[in-house]
């Protein structure tokens, strides 16, 4: 039998007397132990006893937990966006209740509300639950919290608290930059890199709030203290200061910001407020001056926890607010596009400058018509005018010379259809479509007449008009593709500011410097010729360079024949306005766009003209640069 | 031969059953008071009693066949509790920054683990005497042994276990003769390295990290906290206790994880010095007796299997008691047979019925 063997092998030996011998070691070991503990059980139940006794039945320790401030978000000159105030609220310890009727009675007349309604929310809590403050205001104003503290003496078991709370000084201003702070969710914290959190602390969750959370977080302390029965604080043990959070400074200009959201309001445009975008661009650095998303949200909302009725308006509600539509919003860049299709012409020597086309209003493919939007035709146009007068035939032939895919190779090169990389909120890539592109997606041939309508931006193509802005300051700047920036300067770990990443070019187009130069001409055309679609963005004393653009949103016959206020709201067209200046030396690049505005001269023209009035009206801020001395003003909100 | 023999059934070793009885009963009761609510049974000693059941079944079924037959399956065994440990890795979500539990937090492997290295080693020290070894190269293989369980546990954020674990296996270097000469140059060397390596190959970046694995984002504050709450509700108790359900401390919910970590703590308050004496003594004698198993046991294995189990209960036992006493840090870690914790009841359990196995063959060729 097989235990036989394995029993017999080591049996002669018994147990190893040498075993034996350490086994009186371990013995050892273990009593001394054991009487180490009975003596410290001696020492702290017999001898010190009675002393710990009564501070557990007199007094209690509780650990109050010190929240971290979050650091201050702010634009390039100093200027707060985001700061953090003191939220009063008002607990209840259901324990430590005395007369419950006459306090409820008491707090609904100090508070405006109905004493039934606070009663059953603290309601009547069993077991350790007793022990569980329940709040019942979150945020009083001034008023209210001076009535409150002033009745606390006569309202046992009622207690005032201090937290810091977000505040976004300017309601929506920038909201989509911003983004806005909320619980922790349930799966955030059961990924690693959420292994500090826990539940119940208020994290960025969109937008910078996100991208630089680890910034603005700062690092929550504690602070041992022992209260007595009616829950007032007697002595403090012991206590690690919260580290409030460091500031980020973007490179948003507020005044700038608050110029381009105005422009959709009503009073600017006239009739009821649009929906859409504005980019603005330094095309020097890739700046992110101002970053606008129509329809927006104001993130103070969130701050608390957000109302049910206030998220479901928000997630529901057919502009879709949240949409960052800058970034996230994908739209045919229509006529805004004939520049890379232009610049596609130039170097690959399929046109010359002076070449001339002539465009009788409509261009026939096989047997289908294209119109130019011009009806009448523009009549012969060399590439310059082309472009001031966007003249659809001529890129329809431009673009069947180059063919898809050279045009493809060009808008490439301008970095469209694909990410920025600037890392705020969900990016989309957009679409350049090539050959190549269609057979993947659709499993299908690319057909001729899909180039034509590619060559003036519609039909596949997609852009962003972050996207745009960069292909555009590219032009600008003589040729370099910038990374949006939108971070300027962040606390470091010493707590000091330091600069943030430096500007980075993702690329160089593949357009020579005299061909760009070319181009910038006709876009200054666009603005200043007869004919020129773009005259609405002219300010006095600058040179400006523009396009317009015109993206249709369904196909032409839906809405033939109808005179545009009679096109239903979802049928019509976007309208899109690029421009930059001072043309001899570009600082500024705007991108707007007007969902459903008509066409990109008369909708999207006037709110690039504010922008650009406003920037060169002052390009020094109105207030002096001021640094927020974050770390002292945020202190002050906790320690109250 | 396996079970029914009557020798086996004269031989059965019921003091030791006894005693884990009284010390899983006494566990059981004072959980019923620190998770007491209203007069019903409460959730977690629900959840307790049903990993008794199951921990009881499976020690009968551990008494019922001969140790000796695990001996062979020594290293299967351990190579499934690694084989657990590395799935945890894989599926397991994190809960509180530490990566240990599978089947939706019903299987803690590395409680497993430490019984299957328990077992794995005393098969290796059978068969390679530790009285024999006088030097520290004998020690790698062993050593290796240890090492992969270890590492994976360490690999899960879980330094509590880890460090337990390690201190589990150090058992056996009691009975091997190595020189202390040796055991300081291991020190010197050791310590010198890590210094040299803290302070020259690494970038403060890394050497933050290292400390964030050390102490994943526990907060100072809060093990500041336990201690005070702890020392409080012992103190309390005094000489007799404040009386079952009374502790003020245990009731209030003042004392943190009060149900697993500091679960003597509350018998601490509520049964006093002379509950906490007693509770400590059952446990001395637990230990004692196994010692004794360990002397008379009639082969190497069994000898070794059996001082490995004692350890098994000694190490969490001093490091829980230690921690409650304020004698040691606060690391998590549950006292055996007595605290909130299915796992580590069943496997407690299963090495107690080995034990008793060892204990009731001893006389049996």
């Amino acid at each position: 039998m097989p235990i036989e063997d394995v029993g017999v092998r080591r049996l002669a030996a018994g147990v190893d007397p040498s075993v034996a011998n350490r086994l009186i070691f371990i013995t050892t070991f273990i009593v001394l132990t054991f009487a180490v503990f009975a003596i410290r059980l001696f020492q702290l139940q017999v001898i010190e006893g009675e002393d710990l006794g009564n501070r557990a039945r007199r007094n209690s320790v509780r650990t109050v937990r010190l929240e971290a401030p979050r650091g201050d978000i702010v634009d390039r000159f100093g200027r707060e966006l985001a700061t953090t105030r003191p939220a009063f609220g008002v607990q209840v310890m259901p324990s430590e209740l005395r007369d419950r009727e006459l306090t409820f009675a008491a707090l609904g007349r100090l508070l405006d509300r109905d004493p039934s309604e606070l009663s059953e929310r603290v309601g009547t809590p069993k077991g350790r639950r007793r022990f569980q403050p329940v709040r019942i205001a979150k945020d009083l104003p001034y008023d209210l919290r001076t009535r409150v503290e002033s009745h606390l003496y006569a309202l046992p078991g009622v207690f005032t608290d201090v937290r810091p709370r977000r505040y976004y000084v300017g309601g929506s201003l920038a909201a989509h930059v911003l983004g806005h702070t909320g619980e922790i969710q349930l799966e955030q914290l059961e990924t690693r890199s959420f292994a500090d959190y826990r539940s119940g602390d208020v994290i960025g969750q969109a937008g910078v709030e996100r991208r630089f959370e680890s910034i603005l977080r700062g690092r929550a302390g504690g602070r041992n203290v022992v209260v007595d029965v009616v829950g007032r604080i007697d002595e403090v043990l012991d206590e690690v200061e919260a580290t409030p959070g460091g500031t980020v400074v973007l490179t948003i200009d507020r005044d700038l910001q608050r110029v381009a959201e105005e422009a959709f309001l009503p009073d600017v445009i006239g009739g009821e407020e649009k929906h859409g975008a504005v980019v603005v661009l330094d095309p020097r650095n890739g700046d992110i001056l101002a970053l606008v998303s129509r329809p927006t949200f104001d993130p103070n909302s969130f701050a608390g926890g957000i109302d049910s009725a206030i998220w479901k308006r928000l997630t529901e509600s057919e502009g879709r607010p949240l949409q960052d539509r800058a970034l996230a919003g994908q739209y045919p860049p229509a006529s805004t596009y004939k520049v890379f299709v232009a610049a596609a012409g130039l170097e690959e020597g399929t046109i010359a400058p002076e070449d001339r086309v002539f465009c009788p209003g409509t261009f026939k493919l096989g047997r289908r018509t294209y119109r130019c939007w011009k009806r009448s035709g523009h009549g012969w146009v060399n590439l310059h005018e082309a472009l001031a007068r966007s003249c659809d035939v001529f890129f329809y032939q431009l673009g069947l010379k180059l063919g898809i895919d050279r045009m493809a190779f060009f808008a490439n090169g301008f970095y469209l259809g694909r990410r920025t990389g600037i890392a705020l909120g969900n990016e989309s890539a957009g679409i350049v479509p090539t050959r190549a592109w269609k057979e993947r997606r659709f499993g299908e041939v690319w057909l001729k007449g899909e180039t034509v309508s590619a060559s003036i931006g519609q039909g596949y193509n997609l852009t962003t008009p972050m996207q745009l802005a960069v292909a555009y300051a590219a032009i600008a700047n003589g040729g370099t593709v910038f990374k949006p920036r939108i971070l300027l300067r962040q606390t470091g770990p010493d707590g000091t500011l330091e600069q943030g990443p430096e500007p980075e070019a993702l690329g160089k187009v593949p357009v020579s410097p005299e061909h760009l130069a070319t181009l910038t001409r006709a876009l200054e055309g666009v603005v200043y010729d007869e004919g020129g679609t773009g005259g609405r963005a002219r300010i006095a004393g600058v040179r400006v360079a523009g396009k317009t653009g015109t993206a249709q949103v369904v196909h032409l016959k839906e809405t033939e024949g109808l005179e545009e206020d009679e096109i239903p709201f979802k049928y019509r067209d976007h309208g899109w306005f690029v421009a930059f200046a001072p043309v001899e030396a570009p600082e500024i690049v705007v991108v707007a766009l007007a969902e459903h505005g008509g066409h990109g001269g008369s909708a999207a023209g006037p709110i690039v003209n504010a922008i650009l009035s406003r920037y060169f009206k002052s390009s020094m801020p109105e207030e002096p640069p001021r640094w927020p001395k974050a770390s002292e003003e945020a202190s002050r909100v906790v320690r109250n | 031969m396996f079970g029914i023999d009557r020798r086996l059934l004269q031989n059965f070793d019921w003091l030791l059953l006894l005693v884990v009885a009284a010390i899983v009963g006494a566990g059981i009761i004072n959980l019923a008071s620190a998770t007491h609510v209203d007069d019903e049974l409460t959730g977690e000693v629900r959840r307790q009693l049903l990993s008794l059941g199951v921990g009881g079944v499976a020690m009968v079924l551990v008494l019922a066949i001969d140790y000796r037959h695990l001996e062979r399956f020594a290293t299967p065994v351990l190579l499934v509790c690694i084989a657990l440990l590395a799935a945890t890795l894989v599926f397991a979500p994190i809960i509180r920054g530490s990566q240990s539990w599978l089947f939706g937090g019903r299987l803690q492997p590395s409680e497993l683990a430490k019984l299957g290295l328990v077992i794995a080693l005393a098969r290796y020290f059978h068969y390679n005497p530790p009285g024999e070894i006088r030097r520290l190269r004998a020690l790698v293989r062993p050593g290796l042994i240890v090492a992969l369980p270890v590492g994976l546990i360490i690999m899960q954020r879980d330094m509590g276990v880890a460090l337990l674990t390690l201190l589990i296996a150090s058992t056996y270097l009691a009975f091997t003769r190595i020189p202390w000469r040796s055991w300081v140059g291991v020190a010197v060397v050791g310590v010198a390295a890590l210094i040299t390596l803290w302070m020259f190959a690494l970038q403060p970046y890394q050497q933050r990290r290292i400390l964030d694995v050390i102490d994943p984002g526990r907060d100072p504050l809060s093990s500041g906290y336990q201690a005070i709450q702890s020392r409080i509700a012992i103190g309390s108790g005094g000489l007799l206790g404040t009386g079952y359900r009374s502790g003020t401390q245990t009731q209030l919910r003042f004392l943190p994880t009060q149900h697993t970590d500091f679960a003597f703590s509350v018998l601490a308050e509520e049964w006093g010095f002379v509950g906490s004496c007693a509770m400590l003594s059952l446990y001395l004698i637990l230990l004692l007796w196994g010692l004794r198993v360990t002397r008379t046991s009639k082969d190497g294995f069994g000898a070794m299997l059996s001082v490995g189990l004692v350890g098994t209960i000694f190490w969490p036992l001093a490091l829980n008691i230690g921690m409650v006493l304020g004698l040691a840090p606060v690391i998590g870690v549950p006292l055996p047979l007595f605290s909130y914790g299915g796992s580590a009841l069943v496997t407690s359990l299963v090495g107690f019925g080995l034990l008793m196995n060892i204990s009731m063959r001893r006389y049996v060729f």
